[in-house]
């Protein structure tokens, strides 16, 4: 029915949130003492996605660590929140691009 | 898609900020009081922050998803400090001991200053946190048009 580019595009954005979910909760546990920031290997679960399955957290290695125990990088999270929301961006267009694709193709077969 | 717990997330971050800036704003009101309820001069206070794990309606279908990863904080204690107080000789000052001196709180403006600006600061990184998520869910709203 749908062309199977459709079906990475959901799952693309389904990792794009999961992501941002750990953005948003790295950013609000900015001043958490001990709090350590959690990420996921964005390449390797969208290369190994399985529909309804959910990624691996990770703890990203590497981040200056701060005296109270936090390593969240407000620089790192600002930049992760704004790369994931244009990638979300593109990605709708694009399935956008696909939806309407297929509207036009029923559209055209009413006149028949 | 759970974009919408997110929200809860980042709001979350924003109440804890705006109650600690909210105890920054009470130390320097009583930066020079020196009469307190329980006695003796103000004790300055600092909030503790405790990642917890943020509860919605919708929970039970939640923590099937990255459940560990939807971390909101919260404030778990608000301590006092154990500094002891500034002694300034000012034997005028009707709260003067028998030698003339006065205990104020042990309290630097600059101190405080620097701590609210990175209680701003980080209101600031949640709010913008909460505009991404918005954007995103009216671009996913938008695939229905």
């Amino acid at each position: 029915m749908l062309p199977a580019i459709t079906a990475r595009l959901e799952g693309y954005m389904d990792l794009l949130a999961d992501r941002q979910k750990l953005v948003a909760a790295n950013l609000a546990n900015l001043d958490t003492p001990g709090y350590r920031t959690k990420d996921l290997d964005f390449q390797f679960e969208f290369l190994s996605q399985t529909p309804g399955g959910t990624p691996n957290v990770i703890e990203p290695t590497g981040l200056t660590m701060k005296n109270d125990g936090n390593n969240v990088s407000l620089d790192r999270e600002s930049r992760l929140l704004a790369e994931n929301a244009l990638r979300f961006n593109v990605a709708t267009n694009l399935l956008r691009n696909e939806l309407r694709t297929v509207r036009k193709a029923i559209e055209e077969g009413k006149g028949a | 898609m759970s974009l919408f717990n997110l929200l809860s997330v980042s709001a979350s971050g924003m109440a804890a900020q705006r109650a600690r800036a909210e105890v920054i704003v009470e130390n320097l009101a009583n930066s020079e009081t020196t009469r307190t309820p329980d006695g003796g001069p103000y004790r300055r206070k600092d909030v503790v922050f405790e990642s917890e794990a943020q509860a919605s309606p919708f929970s039970a279908v939640f923590q099937t998803e990255m459940s560990a990863g939807s971390m909101g904080v919260g404030i778990s204690q608000v301590v006092e400090d154990s500094r002891p107080p500034d002694m300034r000789y000012q034997p005028s000052h009707p709260d003067a001991d028998a030698r003339g001196y006065v205990a104020f709180p042990h309290m630097s403006p600059a101190e405080e200053m620097v701590d609210l600006m990175g209680a701003t600061r980080g209101y600031q990184a949640n709010v913008a946190a909460i505009s991404a998520v918005k954007d995103m869910v009216s671009k996913s709203i938008d695939l229905m048009k």
